[in-house]
């Protein structure tokens, strides 16, 4: 079912009405989704940023289930880097300090070393796959997007319920 | 083409999503509270923490919890304490920055060390806090008082263990390597010769006249060389007294060694300790290690979560699917405690033996995350007609220093069993007491117990065997009908001194000694036939060898000097002959 549903995200995305740069710029705000973990505040201000820009909600989803595992992946990383932002560099502790004594901000949970460091890497990483994603989508649609369009696979995708959800809150041109 | 920055027809669904975001808050922040309590609670205390219902009032700053249960991070069927009420007034404030302070508590309805039905304990004995404790207590631990039937059995003896073959073997191979030097140093000597020239000397004067002045030269000179000769002979028999000496010591050195290897081989008899404070010990170690251990457990955690200074601390994140990594608090000075409890005001059920339970107040206050912002420590009092408690958890300056007593009087007292002995203690209404004071690394403690109507029973739930030392101790306590003990703990942290005394101990020492004295001699005497058939056949060896060597080198120096004596007699004899010639007169 899940892998149904990143298929279905997939070919919704590369094949919707939005650019390169709307679907690329989704993906890469679903990749802070999927790469953080979730149930944190900052994530409830990217999903209102993905659903508020013109950007592909279908991107951002296929981003959100494309870095999930990832993240999962990664997490030793993440605390590495979020431990050593915020425990081993003496320079960022009067930041910290201040943040965690401030109103909403340790809401965050940014004093979480997996929260920060997965935050720090998504967000160090969103430019370099927003760029990636978007040549990628540009290589796609000139060269198999209209193959596939023709497949028997895509017409099911297209035709099942969830597209016209989808369809809500495809991207503007 | 432009592409718009905005999806403008979003706003309405993103709203429709926090109001709905918002109202599943409303509905379901009780429950999440809840578990999020229960969690939190649970990691702290290292037992299970259950809620039956807690209602967030937020717009007047109100927590209530029902039905809260702690479960004994110690006992696996016994809650640490359930609480029929609590209501928590919040200062709101400090939540927007995720912090908790909560400006007074009131507990209704505590009672402590209720049954329960499942084992409360979280995680291994190993783990944690409980795991520390634990391993702290082992080293206090003292050996159950045992006395096995029959024949003392002992543990197999190591030759390797012994140091007497290894003297032995080191004192042979010096015998021999003296040997070898002193052989060379008289080989060296060459007195055969010596003598040898003295003699043809003396044979060449028998013939000579008194004026062949030559002829008397050469016999004075071949006398200088005997006499050097014996000065010679005489060091080497002084290094070699000296020596021997040694060498004699190294064998007497031998015994020594053997009476050490003695000692090591009684170490590994299973004998009881027959002295009383040995007895006061195994009797009731057990017992006072866990009253110290849990106390210990309690100032262990407080200084966990309550630790002093302002650095920052990194304690385990959120449970989650993905991992939880470690949140880090960065206090501040002038600002709010990350947890603060200012006051709490507790009503305590307690009931003395026989009675129904009565209702005491009890209070705490200045339970905090941050010691050194909140200022002030940490204190718990509780007084009742048969209970006292007091503690303090200063964690404000650098050095940390946590007090705790308490006292329960003419209340039931907890039976107690007798380690690895089917002996159960049943103390009745009794007093017992503990005080514990851990400053820095130093720890003080003391925990006593006194009845004047105890009751022993013979404990017939199997976890203890019976025994021949059961059934002693048996005749010797059953018939005592007061108990006082006491036990005291002392020193650094790291290496406590537990000493522990009661009334038993000197009636059960005396016993024991009389029954198991005759056994514990027997099992000396096989140990020590055990050490000598290991020890003997390399130790006779190297006695003979020193006893020889002492001899030998003595007669063949002895023999070495007299002929040199000789010479030098027979030499000295003719020449006096030459010179009574009158007239002529020796240069």
């Amino acid at each position: 079912m899940l892998v149904l549903k990143l298929i279905q995200s997939l070919f919704k995305a590369l094949h919707s009405e939005g650019t390169p740069g709307q679907l690329a710029a989704g993906l890469a705000l679903g990749s802070i989704l999927g790469l953080t973990p979730l149930f944190n505040l900052h994530n409830a201000v990217v999903f209102a940023l993905i659903m508020l820009l013109n950007v592909s909600f279908a991107g951002a989803m296929l981003g959100w289930a494309l870095f999930v595992p990832v993240g999962f992946l990664l997490d030793p990383a993440f605390d590495w880097v979020g431990r050593t932002l915020l425990l081993e560099t003496p320079v960022l502790r009067p930041l910290w300090t201040a943040l965690y004594n401030a109103p909403v901000v340790p809401l965050t949970n940014f004093n979480n070393t997996i929260v920060l460091g997965s935050l720090v890497f998504a967000l160090v990483a969103w430019l370099p796959l927003y760029l990636a994603s978007r040549w990628g989508v540009v290589r796609y649609r000139v060269t198999v997007a209209e193959r596939v369009k023709r497949s028997a696979l895509y017409r099911s995708v297209v035709a099942s319920k969830l597209y016209n959800l989808y369809r809500l809150f495809r991207p503007e041109a | 083409m432009r592409v718009a920055v905005f999806r403008w027809k979003a706003i309405g669904p993103l709203s429709l999503l926090g109001a709905a975001v918002l109202g599943l808050w409303l509905v379901f922040a009780d429950p999440i509270a809840k578990r999020s309590a229960e969690s939190v609670g649970t990691t702290l205390v290292g037992a299970e923490v259950a809620i039956e219902r807690l209602h967030l009032d937020l717009a007047h700053g109100r927590v209530e919890i029902h039905g809260l249960t702690v479960a004994s991070p110690f006992e696996a069927l016994q809650n640490l304490f359930h609480a029929d009420a609590l209501v928590a007034d919040l200062d709101p404030l400090p939540l927007l920055e995720k912090k908790v302070v909560i400006d007074r508590l009131t507990a209704t309805g505590l009672k402590f060390g209720t049954p329960r039905l499942t084992d409360g304990r979280t995680g291994g004995r190993s783990d944690g806090v409980i795991g520390q404790v634990t391993r702290w207590g082992e080293q206090l631990r003292v050996p159950a008082l045992a006395l096995p039937p029959g024949k003392i059995s002992a543990a197999r003896l190591d030759p390797a263990q012994l140091t007497t073959p290894r003297a032995a073997a080191a004192l042979g191979a010096r015998a021999d390597s003296a040997r070898q030097a002193w052989d060379a140093q008289l080989k060296g000597l060459d007195v055969a010769a010596t003598v040898d020239s003295a003699r043809q000397m003396v044979e060449r004067l028998r013939g000579a006249k008194a004026t062949d002045v030559k002829l008397l030269g050469d016999a004075r000179r071949t006398l200088g060389q005997l006499k050097q000769a014996q000065d010679r002979v005489a060091a080497l028999e002084r290094s070699a007294t000296s020596g021997i000496a040694a060498l004699q010591a190294g064998a007497a050195g031998l015994t020594a060694a053997k009476q050490r290897d003695y000692a090591t081989a009684r170490g590994l008899l299973k004998l009881p300790g027959f002295e009383a404070p040995d007895i006061g010990a195994a009797l009731f170690g057990s017992a006072a290690v866990d009253r110290f251990q849990r106390a210990l457990y309690w100032v262990e955690l407080g200084r966990r979560y309550m630790p002093p200074g302002l650095l920052p601390r990194a304690t385990p994140g959120p449970k989650r699917a993905r991992r939880a990594g470690a949140t880090v608090r960065f206090p501040r000075e002038h600002e709010e405690p990350a947890f603060l409890l200012k006051t709490a005001e507790l009503s305590v059920q307690l009931g003395a033996a026989g009675t129904a339970p009565r209702t005491y107040a009890a209070s705490v206050s200045g339970v905090t995350s941050d010691p050194a912002l909140y200022g002030r420590p940490a204190t718990a009092s509780a007084t009742a007609p048969s209970f006292r408690l007091g503690a303090l958890l200063d964690h404000v300056q650098p050095t940390p220093r946590d007090t705790a007593t308490a006292s329960l009087a003419g209340v039931a007292l907890p039976p107690l069993s007798l380690p690895s002995l089917p002996i159960r203690l049943e103390p009745g209404a009794g007093t017992v007491a503990l005080s514990f004071a851990v400053h820095g690394d130093e720890v003080r403690a003391r925990w006593t117990m006194q009845s004047d109507r105890v009751r022993w029973t013979r404990d017939s739930s199997g976890a203890a065997t019976p025994s021949p030392i059961g059934d002693l101790i048996w005749h010797v306590v059953s018939g005592i009908p007061t108990l006082a003990v006491s036990a005291s703990l002392s020193g650094s942290l790291a290496r406590p001194q537990l000493a522990i005394s009661s009334n038993l101990d000197r009636a059960v020492a005396e016993r024991l000694r009389a029954v198991a004295g005759a056994e514990v001699a027997a099992a000396e005497r096989r140990v020590h036939a055990q050490v000598d058939s290991l020890v003997d056949g390399q130790v006779a060896p190297v006695l003979a060898k020193v006893t020889a060597l002492g001899g030998d080198v003595a007669r063949r120096l002895g023999g070495e000097r007299a002929q040199l004596d000789d010479a030098r007699k027979a030499l000295e004899q003719r020449l006096r002959e030459l010179t009574r010639l009158p007239g002529v007169r020796l240069p």
